[in-house]
């Protein structure tokens, strides 16, 4: 649960910085990690040279943005374990050898295995550029371009605003449970109800004052935001450049012609 | 159970998009009919607990190991089918934007997974016709064991359907099932028990805050008993029966569905996934690049990884000389 | 002669069937009075301010805030005319920035963008936290969530101004500075506190309650010496005092 708190608090930190792709239009950014994100799966399970061509993409927007690269693949902790079920049994089952490096033997197990790891990296990565240039509000912005309505784009603004609140509640109230009950590793069973029970009841009552809250500055079911962004000429430059790379990087046979020269 | 970025297939992806928004869609409209403007502060603030919440850890008594809360379940019972699912929209999303749990591509499959299953069918097939005729501890823990049992079962199955029509693991979908299910069943009984333990107090402390309980005359189409029995009958099918199919054969791991004739249901999905990869491959870009077959595509491998490799190096050498020049130009 | 701005005519309230929180109450403020309401914990200050606003309706009797007496249909109006502090700042900001959350009631009373604008700073700058404009919610300490939440009511130029338990988990100089800002208000304010201090420093009248109604009804200064009275209303002298 720190844990949670203290990465909440520094994407937010991140994403409020005042560099030059934390400025980018939010609309244009999800547009090209989503492309970059369905290109990347899209690659055979073979193709490992496509996909390692793909890194292009995170690596020079790590390096413009000055991301760490460490903070990015600790976040692979939640998906790789259920990667790694999926892939690890991969080698057992396709053990045709489709190819040779030196006396090496690579079965195709083996590199849709590796293939299926790049994947789950790459994506991680773009998913962790997104998150750490852009704030919460400004994506929602972006959602509510897309015409997102806005019932869901204020609650999800709702979540993310008390999501800090109601982890530390969530901590203090595990926390003196464990002062008072030393050597117990979670919640007996005795307080299974009650303590998560209350938590939820403290959570209904700030809901109620929180409604209360809108309700005297005139709230009735709707939120207005004044803000609107339109695109900049940066923006439909980058938006323009990395099309043109993703798209080039997928479809041509770039990696092979140039291997081609080489080999 | 949440899917990986990694695991699905755009095709895949873009289908459970479309599922999950339609349902969004649907829910926007029944939450916007109800008129109530209490629901988005009640949504908003719910998403965060039960999102706070799962990360509580509960003792499993007689096991070294801890329980968490079941949310979808929880946001059934709380706010009903529609706004639970918006709410759980809220916080799949804030899961994968902020801790890289489950993917942005993979969304589509989550919500469906987790958030469909849990709210709609949790919701409106299980907890509903359960409380009928008012709340009771007794129906609030039934309600809460089988629902949690049932929607996890269904999206386990999901997940794994899901990843086998993505066409990236070599694992026979009965092996998979068969390891994916029984988990899942012992996750939803634990995950069951905690929820009804939290509902039930909140039953006795402010009954009112229950969905779908008020008490009514209306005599349902079902009795209690049938419900549940019915329910009852609907886990054991899909949560033993699959995983007692795909268990039955000894060397599970090597059955494959082409081999198992006569399964209507299995069948059935042989021509789903059948039909995904022929959408998959018509979608596919420059489909002879990518490798048909292993045989021809060996030569091509080999220098395609040595070319990936240099672009990879160059493009290294290059940021690292940015980074360079960049902390060379702060330091002046 | 000064505008009567609020009135409360035998007022009686009780949540659900239960005993009446507020029972037989009559008030009434002028102008730019500044109004102290002190009582044990449970005596229903909180209960008081809430009707005030309609977040709640009285059971029987009559609110009446500058001549227009409160009922559903005239709340819109009279919530332009009121604003809440809450006792918890965190519940009452809810929007992720605080320039978000101080233009949040300008824009749902339909304000064009630049009176938005223009408001959000007067509000900001009447509390001296204009640094504070871009800055998220999650980031600002105690003392500066509360001087938000008074921003974001400020911004909806009221003429009333309604405060419960301002000064709780303030630092000292917290609790001075916002002394010393609500010193400033021309407004009608109405606090609720049992800091005895604090209303001693900021409110001219005080009332004090006890069960339901008012106990007595008069200049600060006189209530804060009376330790007979206060005592058996479950207070005790202000700390300033009872130190010597």
């Amino acid at each position: 649960m720190n844990q949670a708190i203290r990465e909440l608090q520094s994407l937010e930190s991140l994403s409020k910085e005042d560099r030059w792709v934390n400025n980018l239009h939010p609309l244009v950014k999800l547009f090209v990690t989503a492309l970059f994100l369905v290109l990347t799966v899209s690659f055979d399970k073979y193709n490992l040279a496509g996909l390692l061509s793909m890194a292009v993409y995170p690596l020079v927007t790590f390096t413009i943005a000055d991301l760490s690269f460490a903070d990015a693949l600790k976040r692979l902790r939640y998906v790789l374990p259920i990667v790694c079920v999926v892939g690890i049994f991969n080698p057992f089952f396709d053990r045709d050898i489709v190819m040779q490096v030196g006396s090496l033997a690579v079965s195709g197990g083996v590199l849709s295995m590796l293939t299926l790891m790049g994947k789950a990296i790459l994506t991680v990565l773009a998913g962790y550029l997104l998150i750490a240039t852009t704030s919460m509000e400004r994506i929602c912005l972006g959602l509510r371009m897309l015409h997102v309505p806005s019932l869901l784009v204020t609650e999800i603004l709702l979540i993310y605003r008390y999501l800090t609140v109601l982890l530390k509640e969530t901590r203090r109230v595990t926390n003196s449970y464990a002062l008072r009950a030393p050597g117990q590793k979670g919640i007996h069973i005795s307080a299974w109800g009650s303590l998560a029970g209350l938590l939820l009841l403290r959570s209904m009552d700030r809901a109620e004052r929180l409604y209360e809250s809108m309700q005297i500055r005139g709230f009735h079911g709707e939120f207005y935001t004044g803000r609107q962004e339109s695109m900049k000429k940066a923006d439909w430059i980058y938006l323009a450049v990395w099309t043109a790379v993703l798209c080039a990087l997928r479809f041509l046979p770039l990696t092979a012609v140039l291997g081609g020269w080489i080999a | 159970m949440h899917m990986a970025d990694a695991l699905v297939a755009p095709a895949v992806a873009g289908c459970m998009y479309a599922c999950s928004t339609a349902a969004a869609a649907y829910s926007v409209h029944k939450v916007r009919l109800e008129d109530d403007a209490k629901k988005i502060p009640v949504m908003g603030v719910m998403g965060a607990f039960v999102f706070s919440a799962q990360m509580i850890n509960f003792a499993i008594p007689g096991t070294g190991s801890s329980g968490h809360l079941c949310g979808g379940m929880m946001l059934s019972a709380l706010l009903g089918p529609y706004a639970g699912f918006l709410t759980m929209i809220g916080v799949l999303l804030i899961q994968c934007l902020f801790f890289a749990d489950g993917g942005l591509l993979a969304l589509g499959c989550n919500i469906w997974n987790m958030a469909f299953y849990g709210c709609f069918i949790g919701a409106l097939c299980i907890w509903r016709p359960i409380m009928k005729g008012g709340a009771t501890k007794k129906k609030i823990t039934i309600a809460s064991i089988l629902g949690c049992v049932l929607t996890l079962q269904l999206g386990a199955l999901s997940v794994a359907i899901e990843t086998l029509l993505s066409g990236i693991t070599e694992l026979p979908f009965a092996g998979f099932v068969g390891t994916m299910q029984p988990i899942h069943l012992a996750i939803g009984l634990v995950e069951g028990l905690i929820t009804a333990a939290v509902l039930c107090f909140v039953h006795e402390a402010r009954p009112e805050l229950l969905w779908g309980t008020e008490e009514s005359d209306e005599k349902g189409r079902f009795s209690f008993g049938a419900t549940v029995g019915i329910l009852a009958a609907a886990a054991l099918v899909i949560g033993g029966g699959v995983s007692l199919l795909a268990s039955s054969d000894p060397d599970g791991l090597e059955w494959s569905m082409e081999k198992v004739p006569g399964t209507a249901e299995l069948e059935a999905e042989g021509a789903v996934y059948s039909a995904a990869s022929g959408i998959q491959e018509a979608t596919a870009f420059l489909p002879d690049y990518a490798f048909q077959n292993s045989e021809s595509a060996l030569g091509t491998t080999v220098s395609g990884i040595v070319g990936a490799l240099m672009v990879l190096v160059v493009c290294v050498a290059a940021c690292l000389l940015f980074r360079f020049f960049k902390r060379k130009k702060a330091e002046a | 002669m000064s505008h009567i701005h609020i009135n409360l005519d035998h007022v009686t309230f009780s949540y659900g069937k239960g005993q009446p929180v507020l029972n037989d109450l009559c008030l009434s403020a002028a102008e730019h009075d500044s109004i102290g309401i002190i009582g044990a914990n449970g005596v229903g200050k909180s209960t008081l301010l809430k009707l005030l606003v309609g977040l709640e309706l009285p059971d029987q009797g009559e609110i009446r805030i500058e001549e227009i007496p409160l009922k559903k249909q005239t709340l819109q109006k009279i919530r332009e005319k009121i604003g809440y502090v809450f006792q918890d700042s965190e519940s009452q900001l809810f929007m992720t920035t605080v320039e978000e959350d101080v233009a949040f009631a300008p824009r749902n009373y339909g304000l064009p963008e630049e009176e938005v604008s223009r408001r959000v700073d007067a509000a900001l700058k009447r509390v001296h936290i204009e640094h504070l404009k871009g800055k998220s919610i999650y980031r600002l300490s105690g003392g500066e969530k509360k001087l938000v939440s008074i921003a974001t009511i400020l911004s909806m130029t009221p003429d009333i101004i309604l405060m419960d338990e301002p000064s709780v988990a303030l630092d000292p100089q917290n609790r001075r500075n916002l002394i010393h800002i609500i010193r400033e208000f021309e407004h009608l304010k109405m606090i609720a506190s049992h800091d005895l201090d604090f209303i001693w420093d900021t409110c001219e009248r005080t009332i004090l309650m006890n069960d339901g109604r008012i106990v007595w009804d008069g200049p600060t200064e006189e209530i804060m010496r009376n330790e007979k009275l206060l005592t058996e209303n479950g207070l005790e002298l202000p700390l300033s005092l009872s130190r010597r």
